[in-house]
């Protein structure tokens, strides 16, 4: 409850904005600092040296004190200074499968001066650190433990530092438009898309069952690298190449009718899974949801759209 | 991509560094400690760099406690207590030492990191000379360049990286802590009780003396006091600084009058006055220091019947005085007859053969010059000036050192010489002080040290008073006329180089030395309230008061704060980048005209692959490059060759 109120005032004072059009610069009023603990403690630390060099007219003990003192000042400097002017831009963000780790990708500038130890945080989660040379921008890929399907929004992103004495906490928040495709968890327990679904004009008959190793023949030169079976290469079975000849020119519907199951989550995992299998064979699919028709084909590009009408379905765009 | 995660675990290098830093502040304190604690100390940082560099397991609490409470009962066994300085010190030590034995967190290597300050300022509990200061100095960075390393999180940071924003650090604090220096108000004593040993370690004469105690203070060459004469300089054979006047006598040793008291001193002649300024290192005593005899002092001085000055004070920090003296002076003609007969007593069961002697010759003259000049003939024809004269029986000293030793210094004369006059019937007194002192050429000041430390005595004259009588001169005159080094000859008892060498370099250079301690002293070690007066008074300000200088200081925060700020923001200018990196950026906007820009995230390599499959006619040429750029820029550093080579390509490189 109070952390609630605490979030709100903090959002109010730090104006939590709309998205900003990258690239943002941490001009110089949107950088906040202030005294960490161990900042208030080294003050502490300074006061007890001043005391004790009064009490004993140490005159070196006072220009230990001064000396410490006016380098926190001087440190408070700094810490600003590596934060000031830098230069954000939004970075990668590869879609996932839910329940996948997502990065929201961010790539730092500086115009000047080597930045040491810039963190970048989302709210509640741990930092990540970066060193910034100039004319070497720092890509940090920001975390995120991703649940469920839909577009994951990386939010408020803090920008902070405390280099080089640890006493002070300089801080920006930066909003980009930054998310990731979340995919639908695939469900293997699915098995292979089913061929009724299969158009007229189709000719070869696949296999039910286990189709890996029914269509899995000796690898001959000239097959293409996309035919090698990967997996059973791994498997230490040789190098086998996937057999798709019967299917080669077939067309394969994925339909939303045909992937049985209780609710629409378990449906959109298993079209998942259909997208993945109809693609690692190499069969032009198509996909059919309700309100969404997207034609056959196959390649990433056309698994990239599949993918995201399934992760995306039933949501405010 | 980079990517650093936070890590707990405390990083080895940086924790090294700590343990380093934490020895070499404690280093002083080992020579100065009982050495079990530097032990202790050295072991604990051993033990502590063993768990973080074989990453095995720290101590258990229980045996940490255990350790902490037998430190603290081997304190109290050695020092009797837990308070004091060498006590306090010593716990401190041990302590630190403890901490860092169970510092596993960021949050307990920062205690560590405060604790070393604290261990800094000890430090200048003993000694606050040009030397230890810049030792401290250098820890003091030192700890900063171990703080920063703490604060690259993922990443050790190399040497360089440490010490160099530490030392720019420390530099630009520098204006402003010498504001605050010079600014801030100082406060005169003390806010609670110092320690009753807070100023131990300290020299200078005592206000008793027994054979033997004297000798001890020549050996050292600590400086006691520096006098800036105002005029001309007197004679080096009337510097006689008068310390502590030992009248009460009780067989073994001189005490000072308890019931001395302040008094106007009538001179009955008061001649040749000489004005000089002293400033006097801190002896934690009362005793002040004047050449016979005192006619003008300060204002928080007084000066006893028995021509003592004494401050009101003990003097706890260096501090400056101006005395006005009389050269030649005669008093004390009219003193009373109880205190005449209190300075002829003497225990009678003591010392029984010297009071023989003086009774006999007190028989065979009644003038006492002549038996001055007896004693004096004595000490001359059998004694033996030396710094390390034979031990004496406690029982009867002086019987010992006049009839079998022979052998003995200053104090040993003056209070042979005062118990035969007092056995002869004269009052005699024994005077402590120093006598001399040593020109600096460079600025004219005379340096007193702790070896000018010297005993005379004063026999009182019917219708004269009082009057000087040093017995040292007789045995050794150069004593008198040119101090403790001559005396003893080139090669003396004091085991010093540069005392044989008066006038060569090492001389000049010693002189040098001392000039600039002086100036340390002065300015810097004794900068107090009447200092700070003096300076602002120098700047035509008089009087200032804790409120002027407090505005003043805040003026200097916004002028010096605001000029170090704008130094800091005018450095943040874009600096040049590196050749091979500008090559780079060169090439980059090649490619970028050409319809293909590099994406801000892509690395070098990235780049390359991606120009490889969609232009290969590019291919060999953005290969080559590409390589060299990476050799250059991330490989050991590129020749000058290697550079103009990847500049070439880039330059030929035609994007089309």
């Amino acid at each position: 409850m109070l952390a609630d109120l605490r979030q709100s005032v903090s959002d109010w004072i730090f104006r939590a904005s709309v998205p900003e059009v990258p690239p943002v610069t941490l001009v110089q009023r949107r950088i906040f600092i202030l005294p960490t603990r161990h900042g208030y403690g080294f003050a502490f630390v300074v006061f007890v040296l001043l005391l004790a060099s009064i009490n004993y007219s140490l005159s070196l003990g006072f220009v230990l004190t001064f000396l410490l003192g006016s380098m926190a000042g001087v440190a408070m400097l700094h810490t600003w200074r590596n934060l000031a002017h830098l230069k954000l831009r939004p970075g990668r963000c590869d879609p996932v499968f839910a329940g996948e780790t997502a990065y929201f990708g961010v790539t730092l500038e500086t115009p000047s001066l080597t930045r040491f130890a810039i963190g970048l945080r989302r709210r509640g989660e741990e930092a990540l650190h970066a060193d910034i040379g100039v004319g070497e921008p720092a890509t940090v890929a920001l975390p995120l433990q991703t649940r469920v399907r839909g577009r994951a929004r990386c939010g408020r992103i803090e920008v902070f530092t405390r280099y080089p004495l640890g006493m002070f906490h300089a801080w920006s928040y930066v909003e980009f438009d930054l998310s990731v495709l979340v995919y639908p968890k695939p469900d293997p327990s699915a098995g292979a898309p089913p061929q009724d679904g299969r158009s007229a004009t189709e000719e070869g008959i696949p296999v039910r069952g286990d189709e890996e190793f029914n269509l899995l023949r000796q690898y001959q030169p000239g097959d293409t690298l996309r035919q090698i079976a990967w997996k059973a290469l791994a498997r230490e079975r040789g190098l086998l190449t996937k057999e798709f000849s019967a299917m080669a020119s077939s067309e394969l519907w994925l339909d939303w009718d045909q992937a049985r199951a209780p609710d629409i989550e378990a449906r959109l995992a298993i079209l998942a899974h259909w997208v993945l299998q109809a693609e690692e064979f190499g069969q032009g699919y198509g996909l059919r949801l309700p309100g969404v028709r997207i034609a056959p084909d196959r390649g990433e590009a056309h698994r990239a759209r599949c993918l995201e009408a399934l992760a995306l379905y039933g949501l405010a765009p | 991509m980079k990517r650093a995660p936070y890590s707990p675990h405390l990083d080895v290098r940086n924790v090294l560094w700590l343990l380093a830093s934490m020895l070499v502040v404690v280093a002083p304190h080992m020579l100065r400690l009982p050495y079990w604690v530097g032990l202790f100390f050295v072991a604990v940082v051993g033990w502590r760099a063993w768990i973080s560099w074989s990453a095995i397991h720290f101590p258990p609490r229980l045996l940490v406690l255990a350790i902490t409470v037998v430190a603290t009962i081997g304190t109290y066994l050695q020092f009797g207590r837990i308070g004091g300085r060498e006590g306090g010190v010593t716990l401190l030590v041990l302590m630190s030492a403890l901490k860092l034995l169970e510092m596993r967190t960021q949050r307990e290597v920062v205690l560590c990191v405060y604790l070393g300050f604290f261990l800094v300022l000890t430090n200048f509990l003993f000694s606050q000379s040009i030397p230890l200061g810049i030792y401290m100095l250098a820890c003091v960075w030192i700890f900063i360049a171990t703080l920063i390393g703490f604060n690259r999180p993922g990443r050790s940071p190399r040497l360089g990286e440490r010490l160099r924003p530490a030392g720019a650090l420390l530099v630009q604090a520098l204006p402003l802590m010498v504001a605050f220096f010079i600014l801030f108000p100082r406060v005169n004593g003390p806010l609670w009780a110092l320690p009753r040993d807070g100023q131990a370690g300290m020299t200078g004469l005592s206000d008793t003396m027994s054979p033997g105690n004297i000798a001890n203070l020549i050996k050292s060459d600590a400086v006691a006091f520096r006098v800036r004469f105002l005029g001309e300089r007197p004679p080096y054979s009337t510097l006689y600084w008068r310390g502590p006047v030992l009248t009460l006598f009780d067989g073994g040793t001189w005490h000072m009058l308890r019931e001395a008291h302040p008094a106007t001193i009538a001179y009955t002649r008061a001649e040749r006055p000489t004005r000089y300024e002293v400033i006097i290192e801190p002896s934690n005593r009362s005793a002040l220091f004047a050449i016979d005899a005192p006619a003008e002092v300060p204002a928080d001085a007084r000066v006893m019947t028995d021509l003592q000055l004494r401050s009101a004070r003990p003097v706890t920090e260096t501090r400056r005085y101006e005395v006005t003296s009389w050269l030649d002076y005669r008093y004390g003609a009219a003193e009373d007859a109880r205190s005449l007969q209190r300075d002829r007593s003497f225990n009678p069961e003591r010392n029984p053969r010297t009071l023989a002697l003086g009774r006999l010759w007190a028989a065979e003259s009644s003038d006492p010059r002549a038996i001055v000049a007896r004693a004096v003939q004595l000490f001359n024809r059998e004694f033996t000036y030396t710094l390390e004269p034979p031990v004496l029986d406690p029982r009867d000293p002086y019987d010992d050192f006049l009839f079998n030793t022979k052998r003995g210094f200053c104090e040993h004369y003056a209070g042979s010489f005062a118990l035969l006059m007092r056995a002869a019937g004269i009052p005699a007194r024994v005077v402590t002080g120093y006598q001399g002192g040593e020109v600096n050429p460079f600025n004219n000041e005379l340096i007193v040290r702790q070896a000018d430390a010297h005993a005379w005595t004063e026999i009182w004259l019917a219708g004269e008073g009082w009057t000087r009588v040093d017995p040292t001169a007789a045995v050794s005159p150069l004593r008198v006329e040119q101090g403790v080094n001559a005396a003893l000859g080139p090669i003396g008892v004091i085991p010093s180089l540069i005392a044989a060498d008066r006038l060569g370099v090492l001389a000049n250079l010693r002189f040098g030395w001392q000039l600039l301690n002086g100036r340390w002293e002065q300015w810097v070690v004794g900068y107090n309230t009447d200092r700070q007066r003096d300076f602002f008074a120098r700047l035509g300000m008089p009087a200032v008061d804790w409120r002027t200088l407090g505005f003043w200081l805040v003026m200097a925060i916004f002028v010096v704060g605001g000029a170090v700020t704008l130094g800091l923001l005018v450095r943040e200018r874009p600096r040049r980048p590196d050749a091979s990196l500008a090559a780079w950026n060169r090439y980059c906007a090649k490619l970028a005209a050409a319809g293909f820009p590099r994406a801000p995230h892509e690395g070098p390599l990235d780049y390359l692959a991606r120009v490889r499959r969609a232009r290969p006619q590019w291919g060999d040429a953005a290969e080559e490059i590409t390589r060299r750029y990476v050799a250059a820029r991330y490989g050991d550093s590129a020749t000058r060759e290697e550079l103009r080579a990847l500049a070439g390509r880039v330059r030929d490189f035609r994007a089309a």
